[in-house]
């Protein structure tokens, strides 16, 4: 039996001494992690080992969520204080989960709360784009070396494509007939391959039906249609015969929700998508 | 001689305000290419844009209008009450509940029709509960309250359902219909609703006479051979498939079915049974009007006709509550 702890205890400390993050030492590394939110949860199941999961948000498993294989058989918590702070977890990560009093009640509990950022820009080093959200997140959670990885390898893709440009229009399309112009994730990810943004105004607008009867995009990039029997139905907006006739003749590239509903290096998986939609004819 | 005329002149107006909502919109069309569009010539874009989007939109908002138009003037005719009005009774809301939660479940993935046919039966529900109410209680201000409060219980409902929103994506669909819009109608969703549209607004003229006969009282209605269970009947099923069914095309809007009938009722001599088609007309009128200022007001993002169909009728409903207050009851 002793034979036995002291090889355990040998293990371990190899496992320790051996860690692909040399930075944290394993004194300060968070052990027990509850993640609030299924933006939080995408982090969380990159980057830590799941041993130190103690519960991801209820929708960590649904079709919008990246990382939904990973999070299978991981339990899970409403982002209730009362229900987190009975796991007891030594910290606690979060986009918008929990609401906005979430971060500093925690804090107030002795808990301390990972905020991640808000995605708003695919590139560069500023606070809010997502190489950056990335790194910061990974250090928080004293996965340094993780986070690069998973930095470098979204940087190496996106160069990749940017490689694959051509001078095509297209227009983001969701089943409630909502389309983005001016930076937004979707917006940069057409610029990066190439593609011009058909809807030149910045924020989310309804499909600008009368331009499409006159001026057509050649790519139509059509997100959150993959369950069509519960998102698109005989009285979604973008069943109007103008809206229809581009999905059906435009060149579609559909793209998953779990790639765009929350903002991080998976947003990659449209702007590939869509590189490769910009250079069908 | 006012009366004679009211009709054709709305009609006419009407047909104005329609083509006058084919004329206009985001991209600027010539009246010359408007035209040649109507009669299916000139550029395919032109005719896309007035065949597939704007006609089908001004005539979308024509029909909810009528529809709440006629549904509001048979029910005041029926409740005797000026107040009543498919919005302030909660029938609207309740139709609205339905067709969104037909939405929530994925019902409408069966069959286009399930949306219509849900948003009638909110509305039928809520209208028949109000009738019953209505034989029990002879007080008008129990009525509104009825009304207030199944339309706060159907908007509660609604509120059950966003907060039970199986993920931030599907909730801007259920605002869609909370709110009331025709934008992005087509002539598919209007003829999915049409049917319905039609049968509720021959049932409500076809009750005309009994409206008429009603203005005496109920017993004097009933001594002149009114069969009130009948019209009772007949109103409410009338009036649940005509709203329903604007609910179904634009989403719950409200207070155009109380504005249209209350300038009209003085034109008619205070009939109802007259008052039931210059209603309908006036109400679709107004709706087409609301919806053109809709689509030309400047908004960063185009606002919502039901939103601004409350703005100007919630002070009108103010202002017609605050006349009565000779009355007592």
């Amino acid at each position: 039996m002793s034979r036995l702890i002291v090889l355990i205890l040998a293990l371990v400390l190899a496992a320790c001494g051996q860690g692909p993050e040399p930075a944290a030492s394993p004194s300060d590394r968070p052990m027990r992690i509850v993640s609030l939110d299924f933006c939080a949860d995408q982090y969380v199941l990159q980057l830590v080992d799941r041993e130190q999961i103690l519960a991801l948000s209820p929708d960590a498993e649904r079709e919008f969520s990246f990382m939904r294989e990973a999070a299978i058989g991981l339990p899970t918590v409403r982002p209730v204080a009362e229900d987190v702070i009975i796991l007891k977890p030594d910290l606690v990560i979060r986009s918008y989960g929990g609401g906005p009093n979430a971060a500093s009640f925690f804090e107030r509990a002795g808990i301390p709360v990972i905020q991640v950022g808000w995605a708003s820009s695919i590139l560069g080093e500023e606070a809010n784009s997502i190489p950056h959200i990335t790194r910061d997140v990974a250090d928080k959670l004293g996965q340094t070396a993780r986070g690069e990885a998973v930095v470098h390898n979204y940087l190496a893709r996106i160069k990749a494509v940017e490689a694959a440009a051509t001078e095509r229009s297209a227009l983001y399309m969701t089943p409630s007939g909502v389309t983005s112009g001016g930076n937004s994730l979707i917006h940069q990810a057409m610029i990066a391959v190439g593609l011009e943004n058909y809807t030149d105004r910045p924020g989310w607008h309804s499909i600008p039906l009368e331009r499409l009867a006159y001026e057509r995009p050649d790519v139509v990039a059509a997100a959150f249609f993959e369950a069509p029997a519960k998102r698109q139905h005989g009285w979604s907006a973008a069943r109007h015969p103008v809206a229809s006739r581009e999905l059906r003749e435009a060149d579609l590239v559909r793209l998953d929700s779990a790639w765009l509903a929350c903002g991080g290096w998976f947003v990659i998986e449209a702007v590939e998508a869509l590189a490769n939609g910009a250079v069908r004819e | 001689m006012m009366l004679r005329w009211l009709s054709p002149a709305l009609a006419l107006l009407s047909l104005v305000a329609i083509f006058l909502a084919c004329l206009l919109g985001s991209t600027a069309l010539p009246l010359e290419r408007v035209l040649a569009a109507f009669f299916g010539g000139g550029d395919a874009g032109d005719r896309l844009v007035v065949w597939s989007i704007r006609l089908p939109r001004a005539l979308a908002a024509f029909l909810v209008g009528a529809a709440l138009g006629l549904s509001g003037a048979a029910l005041q005719g029926l409740l005797r009450n000026p107040l009543a009005e498919p919005g302030v009774l909660g029938v609207s809301a309740s139709a609205s509940l339905m067709a969104t939660i037909s939405i929530y479940y994925g019902l409408v993935a069966i069959s286009p029709w399930v949306l219509p046919l849900a948003a009638i039966f909110g509305a039928v529900i809520a209208t028949a509960l109000l009738a019953t109410a209505a034989v029990r209680t002879q007080s008008v201000v129990t009525l509104i309250l009825i009304g207030v409060g199944l339309s706060s219980f159907a908007g509660a409902l609604m509120s059950l359902l966003m907060n039970l929103a199986p993920n931030p994506f599907s909730l801007t669909e259920m605002i869609n219909w909370m709110l009331g819009s025709v934008a992005n109608r087509s002539f598919d969703e209007i003829l999915l609703s049409l049917p319905f549209l039609l049968v509720g607004s021959l049932i409500l003229v076809g009750t005309r006479r009994g409206l008429s006969a009603l203005t005496l009282g109920e017993e004097a209605a009933n001594g002149v051979g009114l069969n009130l269970r009948n019209q009772r009947i007949f109103t409410v099923l009338g009036a649940g498939l005509a709203t329903g069914a604007s609910v179904a095309l634009a989403g719950a809007i409200g207070f155009v079915g109380i504005v249209a009938p209350h300038v009209v009722r003085p034109c008619v001599n205070h009939d109802p049974a007259r008052s039931l088609i210059p209603s309908a007309l006036l109400a679709g009128l107004l709706l087409v009007l609301a919806d053109i200022g809709v689509r030309i007001i400047p908004t960063d993002n185009e606002l919502k006709l039901g939103v601004v169909a409350a703005i100007i009728g919630a002070p009108v409903f103010v202002w017609i509550a605050m006349q009565r207050r000779s009355v007592h009851d």
